[in-house]
Formats: C-alpha cells, structure tokens, sequence
C-alpha cells in the first residue's frame, strides 16, 4: 500500500480574508505566502458519475487533465489536454496512465464537464528551521461559473501534508485548532460547484433503489417503482437523442424492459384496459430502440471479437466495422425521429399520469391493488421460480436453442422481480438466489449473443462481398461465425451444471420457505 | 513505466549530486512523479534538498527488506518529487549487502518495492563515487547510467575503463550515457576534449554543464537551479540535457 499524506480541507467563516490567515499565523509559526493566482479548472465526470463514485475527480487546469483523489486531492496520473472537446472517452486520450487509469473506471462511458470554478488561491507554505516546506496550505476563494456568472462559493483553507512530516502537519492542525477553529469541509469544492449549476452531486444513477415496506399495498408499490422506472427513462432520453454514449440508450432500455416486467407480473393491479393500451405502447418503444442498441453492442464488443482473430485478420475485418457504423447512423436517425415523436411525449406524459392515480390509489384499479405487496411479491417469485425449474428440467441436449432463449426470458423476469421486491425479504434468501440466477443468466446470454451475432454476420455477406477489400473480410468473418458458434457450443455445455446450481434441492426450499 | 537513471562516475566531485538535484527537479517541474534515492553516505543531495540525512534502521535494515522504503521516503519542496534520503550508514552499503542472498540484487530489490507501491515515473540514483559491490547492485537496478565528465583527458581514461568494465564484467549492464560537468570555456583542453569525444562516442550527450557560480551558488541556497536561477548559463544547460536525456529515454 502506498503511503497517504495527510490533507485536510477546512471551511473559512465569511468575512475572514486570506490575509487573516496569514497574518493569524504568521505569529505562531514560520510560513511564507506566495503571489496568489487565479486557477480555472473544469471539472469532468460521466453521466452516471463514476468517477465521484470511486473517489476520483478529473480536474481539467491550464491546458491538463489530472486525476485526482476527490478527498486528498492527491494527483493519480495527469496528461496534456486540448480544450474545446463538449465529452471525452478514455480512448480519446493519449496513452498512458491517466487513459489506463480512466478506462479502468469509466469502461464505455463519455466524460463530459459538470462544473466550472474559477478561484483565487493563496499558497501559504509552512517551514521548518532549514527552510522547507513541511506543510502546504492554501487558501481558495472559489466561485462557480453558471452561464458565465459567477456565483461565489464558501472560501476554504487546504492543507496538504508533505511525506515524512506528519508530526508538523498534526501540529499545525491543533495550532488552527486552537487559533481559528475551523471546521472541516463537508464535500469537495466540485460539489458545491455542481449543486449551484443545478447538478446531481454524485452524478445521476440509473438504479432501481426503490424502499416498500411489507404491508404497503400493493398498487401503492408498484406506483412507486414504476415512478423511479420512468424517472430513470426520462433522465435518459436526453443523452440518447445526443447519443451522448452508449449507456443512456442501454439505461432507458432496462428501465422501459422492467417496467414491462412489472406491467406484467402485477397486472392485477391495474385496470385491465388501460393496462393493455400501455403494454402496447412499451412494446413499441422497447422496438424502436433495439436495433440501434443492438449495433451499439456489436461494435463495443467489435475491437475484442477481431482481436481474436489469427495475424493480420485482425486489420482485414475493417470493412465489416464501416459497414455497422454506417448502419448504426441510419438506425439511429431512425429511434431518434421515433423518441423525438408527439407520440412517444403523449405516451410518458400519460404513463406518468397513471402513476399518479396508482399513487392515489385513485385509479379504476385491478383485484390485487390493494393486496399487500409481500404477499403479492412472493406469489409472483414464487411462480415464476417453479415456471423456471420446470421449463430448465426439461432441457436436454436436443431441445432446440429457443428453449434455452425462453428460459432466458423467463429468467429476466425473475431478476427483476427480485430487483423490485428484494427490500421485503431476508437477504440471505435473495442474495444466493440473484447469484445462481445470474451465473445461469451468463451462460444462456452467452448462448444467445454469440447466435445473434453469427447470425448478424451471415446476414452481412453478400453486402461485405461488394464492398472494397470484401474477400479478405468474408474470410475473417468466416473465421469469426466460427468462433462465436465454438463459444455458442461452450455455453450450452455449461447450461447443465449452472442450472444444476440454480434448481438444486436446498435452492427449491428455501425458494417455497420464503415465498411460499 | 519507471526509468531508473543513475548518476555514476568512480571519480567524485565531477557534478554528479548537482545533476541529480537539477534533473530530478526538472523532470518533477515537467509534471513527471520522481524519486531521487541518495545514495552516498555524505548526503549531499540530502542537504541540498533540505532534508535531515537520516534513514531510521539504516542500510542495513533497507537492504535486508526488513525497513518498508515507502514509509522512508521525504516529500520535498516540489509536491512531485520525493527523496529516499542519505544516511551516513551507507558507508557499509558494500558489507550489508555482502551479507545478503543475491548481493547484486540488494538495491533493486529495495526499488522494486517502492516502484510497485507508488508511480514514479523516473528514479534517479545519486551514486557514491567507487567501484565496488553496491556500484554492482546500481548497474543491475539501473536502465541508464549517466556519467558525468569532466572534459579532461584524465576522465576520459575512467570513462573508457569503466566503458571496458561494463563490458566484460557486468552480466546485465545498463545503457551508458555521458555529458561534459564542469566545462570551462576559457580552457582550450576542455573544448578540444568535449569535441573529440562528442564526435567518437554516440552515447556522449550535446549538453555541456559549465563550471559556474550558480552551481556552487545551489549548497548556499539549498535549491535545484530552476527555484533560483533558472535562466542562468547553468540553469538553461540543466534544462537542455534534461530535454536531451528525456528523449533518449523516449
């Protein structure tokens, strides 16, 4: 484990200027303050705010990108930056740490800036008796920049510790202790940046995380998690028209694939004709989406599949790439004029007037509606557990490969039930359960990606044929329906021992104990 | 990737401290993480940076791996560059390692350990002037060493012994670089030296480091060139063999 150095940083009460400080100090110990300078820094994260979620800030500053420790400040790896970009990806840097670093964090996600601060810094150093620095402190005046306007923000001391001299950092703490008495800064100086522009500090997150309690009913709870559904689908849709990245297009999708789920497992709870309009209505947009996810996901996974290729094979499936980029445009353009549609607006607007009803309990209702959820909840697991076993018990080396599609289907439904409903049952039930549903889950989406792949690439051959340096692609894509069918073939061999792991006898017990 | 460059000639006083100091610095200042490990039990790199030549358990306790060197090292007066200090015990550097397993393997073994705990991307070893057991050790941890001449036709003959003694006598040498220290322009010798040797050795560096008050000038200040003088006749070298050696290592 690496050493930490000590940092520290402290509020500085209103009124107090940064010459306070030091000339406070400068009684009591030796430091010498430098010119102060005003600092521009761009801070940027993704949507979803992964970085702030592992503890890291990138911090754009006089023409760099550096990572630093969200709490230390600490530099984790820095390169030269060009300004102007509006999003980045960790492939769009240079190599080298910060990119190593980055893609470890970000994987597929755009970096895009969430907060502008403009400061005047103060650098106040303290010495020892030779005249080094043992303690670097700075005082920052910071103001967001919000459409070109400043907005101040609460001014701070830093204190950064230098390796080796902790017993003077301590000593200076207690001195500021006893001095000013300062109190320690609540966040960083990015969160209260992206707090005045009107941004989720932490960025925004597409998880479920929704709270029931056992006895609440159950339109009640489906109101609720339907709300948090279409929330997530709402706050997507924006960077899925900008096709900003891939994750806010895969984001709305699981949402609008979990709000068909629960559409359908508590349908009970709802007025049946309203209901059916609706399901319909889903439908179309889980339609509507699909081809262009589908390209998303074939060329994210493009540069790992051609890897595999022998030798120079590798270069020669490039006319394949061109061709799914190319598709990928005319797809696209084609969800967005979709999305963009009177239609879709009409079709949330009304959803969410549902919602509202069902939040009310006002609305025409179904026979379930005012169950309790528990009760609800574990009639559904429940059934579609046993739908599962009985279905996967029947599969043997001959059933045909939509049978293992089906009980992929039937899975999903299973995982998002136990998504929805996990806060009501005890955890040691719903954890093993989600962990050998989701170990059989990989091999049945294995099974049934590398299909849809091969068949994508069959499909493109007499396209890729015509195309310049078509020949050699076909040869490499040959190769590769070949792969995918070997790991196909791998997948259905492991279907026996997962599913083995997922219906074993003690897994069946404890499914009927819990939930009936 | 860390570059480890050592700063070696068995001849002392030739400037190898002052070019560890300034280089460090100057790949810290152009936003590199460094480590300069001062090796010679004076300290003089030590002081220079104003840091108490002092390493708790010594080198005895360093090279048996029995000291965790992360928690040795000093943070200096630039926030990306960190010293592991001097420490007079280094004197017995050569019967510590004796003392060892794999003796040749003692300091990179101790580099292994901080480079796979922090990211430095160079580390600079500020060697004591000799040819021994812990010379041995800093060839093998070392991927360059840098020789710094003076342009006299006396160190010409140690750069070429020592040339011959990498040669035949290390298994596993490093590159060998070289650049003129202490050049005198008013000195005929030292021109026709620098001259003749640029001309026959590849490996011998364009910049010249001159012999100038500044350079003295850096043990009254106890500062790198480049926080007082950077735009001096020495200071400007420091940063044009910098930039040299930064693209040889490129």
């Amino acid at each position: 484990m690496a050493v930490e150095t000590r940092a520290l940083h402290l509020l500085l009460p209103d009124g107090l200027a940064a010459s306070s400080v030091a000339d406070t100090l400068a009684t009591e110990i030796p430091i010498v303050s430098h010119k102060a300078h005003t600092v521009q820094r761009v801070f940027w994260d993704t949507f979803d705010g992964r970085l702030h979620g592992g503890g890291l800030a990138l911090v754009e500053a006089a023409g760099r990108l550096a990572l630093t420790d969200l709490r230390t400040g600490a530099e984790r790896a820095g390169a030269m930056h060009r300004r102007g970009a509006p999003r980045l990806f960790a492939a769009d840097l240079p190599a080298g740490p910060l990119r190593d670093e980055l893609a470890g964090v970000i994987e597929m996600r755009a970096l895009a800036p969430i907060a502008r601060v403009r400061s005047r810094q103060l650098p106040l150093n303290v010495l020892d008796e030779v005249g080094k620095i043992v303690v670097r402190m700075r005082v920052e005046e910071p103001a967001a920049i919000v459409d070109d306007t400043r907005v101040p923000l609460p001014p701070r001391l830093h204190l950064d510790g230098v390796r080796g001299y902790d017993r003077e950092f301590d000593e200076l703490r207690a001195l500021l202790d006893a001095t000013l008495g300062l109190r320690e800064a609540p966040r960083a100086v990015q969160d209260d940046a992206v707090e005045c522009e009107g941004g989720i500090v932490g960025g925004c997150s597409s998880k479920l995380r929704v709270e029931l309690g056992a006895a609440d009913r159950a339109d009640a709870a489906a109101a609720a998690i339907l709300r948090r559904l279409l929330e997530i689908i709402e706050v997507n849709l924006p960077g899925t028209l900008a096709g900003t990245d891939s994750e806010f297009l895969h984001d709305l999708r699981v949402a609008v694939r979990r709000t068909r789920a629960l559409q359908r497992e508590l349908r009970g709870v709802f007025a049946p004709q309203p209901l059916r309009v609706f399901r319909a209505h889903f439908k179309e947009l889980q339609r509507i989406t699909g081809p262009t996810r589908d390209l998303d996901v074939q060329l994210l996974e493009f540069d790992e599949l051609a890897a595999g290729l022998p030798g120079g094979a590798a270069g020669d499936v490039a006319p394949l790439r061109r061709l799914l980029e190319d598709r990928l445009v005319v797809e696209r353009r084609s969800m967005e004029r979709a999305l963009r549609s009177d239609t879709t607006r009409a079709v949330l607007d009304d959803w969410s007037t549902l919602i509202e009803e069902l939040e009310r309990s006002a609305s025409a209702s179904g026979p379930d509606a005012s169950r309790p959820v528990a009760e609800l909840a574990a009639e559904r697991i429940s059934t579609v557990y046993r739908q599962m076993v009985k279905a996967g018990s029947q599969i043997g080396e001959d059933s045909p490969a939509e049978a293992l599609h089906d009980l992929r289907k039937q899975g999903k439904e299973l995982r998002y039930l136990l998504e929805f409903f996990a806060t009501l049952f005890p955890d040691c039930v719903v954890k093993p359960m989600v962990s050998s549903l989701k170990g059989l889950q990989d091999v049945l989406g294995t099974f049934q990606d590398r299909e849809v792949q091969a068949d994508l690439l069959r499909s493109l051959g007499d396209e890729i044929a015509r195309l310049e340096g078509g020949p050699a692609a076909l040869m490499a894509m040959g190769v590769l329906a070949e792969r995918l069918g070997a790991q196909q073939a791998q997948a259905r061999e492991r279907f026996a021992e997962r599913f083995g792991a997922f219906a074993a006898k003690s897994q069946r017990k404890l499914v009927a104990q819990t939930f009936g | 990737m860390t570059r480890v460059i050592a700063l070696y000639n068995i001849k002392g006083g030739v400037g190898k401290t002052s070019a560890s100091v300034n280089l460090a610095w100057l790949a810290a200042a152009g936003g590199a993480r460094v480590l300069l490990w001062d090796l010679d039990p004076q300290g003089a790199a030590t002081y220079l940076l104003r840091v108490k030549p002092k390493v708790r358990g010594g080198a005895r306790k360093l090279v048996r791996g029995k000291s965790d060197p992360a928690a040795l090292l000093k943070g200096t007066d630039h926030e990306r560059l960190d010293l592991l200090p001097g420490d007079f015990s280094y004197r017995n550097m050569d019967l510590e390692l004796r003392d060892t397993k794999r003796p040749a393997k003692g300091l990179e073994r101790v580099l292994d350990r901080l480079t796979e705990e922090e990211d430095y991307d160079y580390v600079f070893l500020d060697c004591p002037p000799a040819i021994s057991l812990a010379s041995e050790s800093i060839f093998r941890a070392a991927d360059v060493l840098l020789v710094p001449l003076i342009p006299t036709p006396l160190s010409l003959r140690t750069f070429e012994q020592l040339r011959a003694f990498m040669a035949t006598d290390v298994a596993k040498a490093p590159a060998i670089l070289a650049f003129f220290s202490m050049a005198d322009g008013h000195r005929p010798l030292h021109a026709e030296v620098i001259a003749e040797m640029s001309a026959a050795h590849r490996g011998v560096l364009g910049a010249v480091i001159p012999a100038a008050t500044d350079v003295e000038r850096m043990a009254v200040q106890r500062r790198a060139l480049a926080q007082f003088a950077p735009r001096g006749r020495a200071g400007r070298a420091y940063e044009a063999l910098w930039d040299e050696l930064r693209a040889r290592l490129e």
